[in-house]
């Protein structure tokens, strides 16, 4: 097994803080945001495991979270201990062993509901009560520190991203733009909880962008119901917005709908939007945009320029500008796709007539699932390869006449795939400077995977696949070199980290954390001297 | 002995909450959260009721009314039906007016429920403040959102989290409930180095081991040269004796009302 440093498996955590600077370098041993990094990448510069070895992976321990029923976290890591959450619950596991240290529940949470994970910061643990409430909690040994709710559960909203910690506060979002509500992102401070800003994805009547819209504007959605990304140095945030309310039924909102479907540069000190940039313009699909914008910089057309790498759920990869949101390029990353003849030059749509919900159903391609989703992608800059877990699907869209009514679940239709036309997914390999696809891996199932990827230093690219399997690839190739069954349909992204001088790859089941490591025949533990 | 309060050993299986979740809007009862009702309530468990069940619901010859694999299952019309009906040939039926039977319902709720949703707590929040930072030496090791010491379980929700009579018995008999998450643990490693604290968890080949400074320890048994985990907390056995019936209300007063959010108790009075 190749040597690593030894991470110390005895170390006191006395004094270890979890340093914004140490979040910027990007994820080791330590997995210290939801994406593990802040440009969204999810690549890891650990290379125990490589291509050779990666068929000696095998379980190390696994932990089933009580009561658990579709797991979203994405772990996280810092010193040997594994943060994961579920609704109102964040579970401390020892990243060795899998063995629970602490749990902390809240019990007075008014909702239920998925939960994506936590964010890190100094001797601090962070995450999202369902009823819209910032917790913070001694990392070490789950000592409540403050709760602060940042929204109303009335106004129709909830909460299940992940935070993201950025230099001194806490980023947080809303989320169930589908039942009519207004949505924002927040900062926090990470000190009290105290709110510092708060931008609304979608204009009061009135404001610059309110234009774009008809009727409902109150209750437009706009969503963030999943974390963004943040480029230090141009201190921005970037934070995608979920679709118009009601979803398929556009006609009382003539217009764009301004800030929905939107990819929107902040800020991170005041919240204030540098600039927007709106996949989906009017959408009646359901298409937020919550996939992740990965930061990237990359030659485009002769220099290098900083960008942001963008699939989207209506089936187009874009690449903008990040510094400007200039558009540059987009491409198919499905062939099922028949709602948009392609992106004009100013990243509009070219939409293709009749490709709107009707009341007696419509198919249209790509499913309300999206083309991707908020699957986590990877970027491997090895390779300059984005990999994309992308699904084939096409979907009977139906609108309703209904009067929309807000926070009553109504959505304006619905979608779905007739049985006998269900989807397939595929992890695709695209080169973003061409567009190109590389290679596609196949998978098998149901067609109801929400699961990622992440990539190694070690060539290795994992995914969670269609059939409750964790699959490892050659990254280059997309040659399969191992797999796990996990039992249950998965809806959560693997990850990696590593203790006591070990790499382990560890996913959300959908009720259990998985732990896999290379092959090592145990020791034998000696009887205990004493109990 | 170290003059401090080592509180709530337990790392209680997630049962109470279930419970505050199955409690609450739909009961008939119209002496829920009624202080007066509750107390008469008590006086009848106590004349009646007691004598299998234990004055606090602890148990006895009959069922431990405070564990969840009794009351789980049961919302208050069931209670009540017991109470009237008797259960086939092991609990007589008593003999009480439907007033009566409610106000034992309600008692036996309040047994079960938050703390910080009951009125059972008659102590002086103010004094049992000044127990807390002070004289009984709690906050040596415990700690309410971020101040006190960091052996013992964290208190800054305790109130919306436990039931009153769960909170005494943690302050008068530790172990009560076996103590885990919170045994005394000390680890002596190959390299020589001690540990001490508490196990928050441990299996034969690992420990999770806490110390007092709230740090965790993330131990192979493969480094540990001897290790003695004990089957009780490091809280003092003696607080029976060492603080009086009232110090011990006020206490748990001030205990009750620890709640990270705002919670009103839910009072209706049937005057």
């Amino acid at each position: 097994m190749r040597a690593m440093p030894l991470f110390l498996t005895l170390a006191s955590l006395a004094g270890a803080q979890v340093r914004f600077e140490e979040i910027r370098k990007g994820p080791a041993e330590n997995w210290l945001t939801y994406a593990g990094d802040y440009q969204g990448t999810r690549h890891s510069a650990l290379r125990q495991i490589t291509t050779e070895n990666a068929r000696s992976l095998v379980p190390k321990w696994v932990y089933h979270m009580p009561k658990a029923n579709g797991l979203r976290t994405c772990p996280l890591v810092y010193d040997g201990i594994m943060y994961v959450t579920d609704s109102n619950v964040i579970r401390a596991l020892d990243a060795r062993t899998g063995r629970l240290i602490w749990e902390f529940k809240d019990t007075r949470s008014k909702k239920e509901g998925a939960n994506r994970g936590a964010a890190l910061l100094g001797d601090r643990v962070f995450f999202v009560t369902a009823d819209i409430h910032l917790v913070a909690l001694d990392r070490r040994n789950g000592a409540l520190l403050w709760e602060k709710k940042y929204g109303n559960v009335e106004d129709g909203m909830f909460a299940s991203a992940a935070p993201l910690v950025v230099k001194d506060r806490v980023i947080v979002g809303v989320a169930n733009g589908d039942n009519g509500m207004r949505g924002y992102v927040s900062a926090l401070s990470a000190s009290t909880g105290e709110e510092l800003w708060r931008t609304y994805t979608v204009p009061k009547r009135g404001e610059p962008g309110s234009e774009t819209w008809g009727n409902y504007i109150e209750y437009g959605g706009g969503a963030t119901w999943l974390s963004g990304t943040y480029d230090p140095e141009l201190n921005l945030l970037y934070w995608t917005t979920g679709n118009p309310w009601p979803d398929f039924y556009g006609g009382d909102r003539g217009g764009d709908n301004l800030y929905t479907c939107s990819l929107l540069a902040l800020d991170a000190d005041t919240g204030k939007m540098k600039w927007y940039f709106q996949f989906t313009p009017h959408d009646t699909h359901d298409w937020d945009a919550q996939a992740w914008p990965v930061l990237v910089d990359l030659p485009y057309e002769g220099r290098p320029r900083k960008l942001v790498l963008h699939a989207n759920r209506n089936g187009f990869l874009y690449v903008l500008d990040r510094v400007t949101g200039e558009y540059l390029r987009s491409s198919k990353i499905v062939d099922l796709l028949d709602w948009a003849k392609g992106i004009d030059d100013k990243g509009r749509p070219v939409r293709v007539p009749g490709k709107d919900p009707t009341p007696n159903g419509n198919r249209i391609c790509p499913s309300v699932r999206g083309a991707t989703n908020w699957m986590s992608p990877t970027f491997d800059p090895a390779t300059g390869w984005l990999y994309v877990v992308t699904l084939e699907q096409c979907d009977i869209y139906a609108s309703s006449s209904k009067a929309p009514e807000p926070k009553k679940n109504f959505s304006g239709g619905g979608a779905g795939p007739k049985p006998a036309d269900v989807g397939q997914f595929f992890l695709r390999a695209f080169d973003p400077k061409t567009g190109e696809r590389k290679w596609e891996y196949p998978m098998t199932g149901p067609g109801e995977s929400w699961a990622g990827t992440v990539s190694t230093a070690g060539g290795v690219v994992f995914f969670g696949d269609d059939d409750g399997q964790l699959v490892a690839v050659d990254a280059r190739t997309g040659k399969h070199l191992w797999h796990f069954q996990m039992g249950e349909g998965l809806t959560a992204s693997p990850m990696t980290y590593a203790a006591g001088g070990r790499q382990y790859v560890a996913i959300a089941s959908a009720t259990a954390i998985f732990s896999f490591g290379l092959f090592e025949p145990q020791t034998s533990v000696p009887v205990p001297a004493s109990q | 002995m170290r003059r401090v309060l080592f509180l709530l050993p337990l790392l209680l299986p997630v049962v109470l909450p279930a419970q505050h979740e199955k409690t609450g809007e739909e009961s008939k009862n119209p002496f829920i959260g009624d202080p007066k009702a509750i107390e008469a309530g008590r006086k009848i468990f106590a004349s009646g009721c007691a004598a299998c069940h234990g004055p606090e619901g602890q148990g006895g010859r009959g069922p431990n009314l405070r564990e969840s694999v009794y009351w789980h299952p049961l919302d208050d019309q069931t209670i009540y039906s017991a109470i009237r009906k008797g259960i086939g040939g092991n609990m007589p039926a008593a003999n009480l007016s439907e007033d009566q039977t409610w106000q034992v319902v309600a008692f036996v709720r309040a047994l079960t429920a938050p703390a910080i949703e009951t009125p059972l707590a008659t102590g002086d929040a103010k004094a049992g403040e000044g127990l807390f930072w002070g004289s009984a030496g709690c906050s040596g090791c415990h700690r309410i959102l971020g101040r006190g010491g960091a052996l013992g379980p964290d208190l800054s929700n305790i109130g919306a989290t436990r039931a009153l009579p769960a909170i005494r018995e943690a302050i008068l008999d530790p172990d009560a409930n076996g103590a885990r998450g919170y045994r005394s643990a000390e680890v002596r490693l190959k390299n020589g180095k001690r540990l001490s604290g508490v196990a928050r968890n441990y299996t034969n080949y690992s420990v999770q081991l806490q110390d007092r400074d709230g740090n965790m320890h993330l131990i192979s048994m493969q480094d540990v040269s001897e290790w003695h985990i004990g089957k009780t907390s490091p809280m003092p056995k003696d607080y029976k004796q060492r603080l009086s019936r009232q110090d011990i209300d006020n206490l748990l007063a001030y205990l009750s009302r620890q709640s990270v959010r705002e919670v009103t108790p839910e009072k209706k009075t049937t005057e």
